[in-house]
């Protein structure tokens, strides 16, 4: 019978602690730069610019049709023989912005589309501005049709970002590993980084509902 | 196929119990003599000191040493590949006369075979870009320095390096490698055989900073076998002596025999 021995991760739980907390604030950032170029992709895609369009569907499908591992390489080994050279967290940042940004902007490119071309006709006939009817009309309503799987998307996300241990940032997955190095108790280590990712996870889950019921819980005629 | 591997297994397993359980067979030099070969158990899973050349024989550090002291003393060699966990079964059991396996000289082992005096040596040391001006630990502080996760160089590196040090820890040689090769850290604690890699690929762009600890390795012979000893340790004295092992040194790992080697005895 396998004997659990807790006591190792509870000695170096502030490691842990400190992991979770770069988890955290990288999936933040991620998913707020990442919002920012999904929408910017998804208008992009649904201009109507032709050379626009296969630019970032040029982007969309490399990101969509490669491994994250080595878009993450990529980013931090590749990068510095054409003189960009940045720090762990600040290239595991940017790997997930692009990441994300990718699979966003196809979500919400959906959402876009989803909106009838009526209702912006309406809008113009109800003399809304250009600006006006962006807003209200076209990607409010679309993030609302799409909010449940841009929300997954972004939780896939926190979690894609154990992935980048692999170039020593120090998030939770990390501290994990190291602390697994030092103690070898990895089951209960992995027990306590799982229980870790599904809290945060939760967590996550459970702010999307708070966000939605206050910017998207209006009665919608269709 | 599933019988025949079985069978083997079973036999494979009952050899080294036997290996294990049976008395202890003393080389006896006379007996090596006149059969005019010298059997040599060494690793060919352990580059550059142990390896299969191209069409499957072992060759690498250990086979040229290996080689050198069948020619020193004036007989055939026959090389017995080994693994590590086997090899010292294998000594103990007259199945080889001795080992060039590259066996780390500890004093556990060394109570169960004789080591000869150090044939090679694997040390941890602090490279870095030779623009980095760093030679002892305190230096490391505010540095960034790539190690691999829970290796020797880790515990190494941890140790010793000061609290503003950013040790960055990444999950294979390889990847630490790629770290420093990127210049995405100045500094990697890293082992005399990744090192001689590095510079096979990089010239001179990276030098040592200082050393972290070092490990010594020893031919081993089964205990009592004292001819056979005074002979292994004589190759060894001579071949250090008159730059045999610098030249094989130089061959695999790209630099002469370290000089940790030559002083430990």
């Amino acid at each position: 019978m396998y004997q659990f021995n807790f006591q190792p991760v509870f000695d170096s739980i502030d490691l842990l602690l400190n992991g979770a907390w770069l988890t955290v604030r990288l999936s933040l950032m991620a998913m707020a730069a990442g919002l920012v170029v999904s929408v910017l992709g998804a208008v992009g895609k649904t201009s109507g610019i032709r050379a626009l369009r296969v630019l970032i569907d040029i982007y969309v499908e490399v990101i969509r049709n490669t491994p994250f591992l080595i878009q993450i390489f990529f980013i931090y080994f590749g990068l510095p023989a054409v003189g960009l050279s940045m720090s762990p967290d600040s290239a595991a940042l940017l790997a997930l912005v692009i990441n994300v940004g990718a699979y966003g902007t196809e979500i919400i490119r959906s959402g876009i589309e989803s909106i009838p071309r009526g209702q912006i006709e309406a809008g113009r006939a109800l003399g809304l501005s250009p600006v006006q009817i962006f807003r209200h009309v076209v990607i409010r309503p679309a993030l609302r049709n799409v909010y449940p799987s841009l929300t997954s998307q972004f939780i896939y996300l926190m979690l894609t970002s154990s992935v980048v241990s692999v170039i020593s940032a120090n998030d939770l997955a990390s501290a994990g590993a190291d602390l697994n190095a030092r103690t070898f108790a990895s089951f209960e280590i992995y027990l306590v980084l799982t229980i870790m990712y599904f809290l945060l996870a939760l967590g996550f889950s459970t702010a999307f509902g708070m966000i939605r019921r206050v910017f998207f819980d209006y009665p919608a005629g269709r | 196929m599933t019988l025949n591997r079985r069978l083997f297994t079973t036999i494979a397993a009952s050899a080294l119990a036997l290996g294990l359980a049976g008395a202890t067979l003393a080389a006896d030099l006379a007996d090596i003599e006149s059969a005019g070969t010298v059997k040599v158990g060494m690793l060919v899973d352990f580059p550059p000191f142990g390896l299969q050349d191209n069409s499957g024989n072992p060759d690498g550090y250990d086979a040229d040493v290996a080689k050198a002291l069948g020619e020193y003393l004036g007989m055939d060699t026959q090389i017995v590949p080994v693994t590590g966990p086997n090899r010292i079964p294998y000594l103990l059991s007259g199945q080889v006369d001795v080992l060039v396996a590259s066996l780390g000289i500890t004093e556990e082992r060394a109570q169960k075979v004789d080591f000869s005096d150090p044939y090679a040596g694997i040390s941890i040391a602090v490279y870095g870009d030779k623009g980095v001006d760093v030679s002892e630990a305190a230096g490391l502080d505010g540095q960034a320095i790539a190690v691999t996760r829970a290796s020797t160089q880790d515990s190494g590196v941890t140790a010793v390096a000061p609290e503003g040090t950013q040790i960055q820890r990444f999950d294979d040689d390889a990847t630490a490698v790629q770290a420093l090769m990127s210049g995405q850290v100045k500094l990697i604690g890293a082992s005399n055989i990744i090192m001689a890699q590095i510079t096979q690929a990089t010239g001179d762009r990276f030098d040592k900073k200082f050393d972290l600890s070092s490990q010594v390795q020893g031919i081993a012979v089964a205990p009592g076998s004292d001819a056979l000893l005074d002979k292994v340790n004589a190759f060894v004295g001579q071949a250090t002596e008159d730059g045999t092992l610098d030249g094989i040194h130089e061959k695999w790992l790209g630099e002469p025999l370290p000089d940790f080697v030559k002083t430990a005895k």
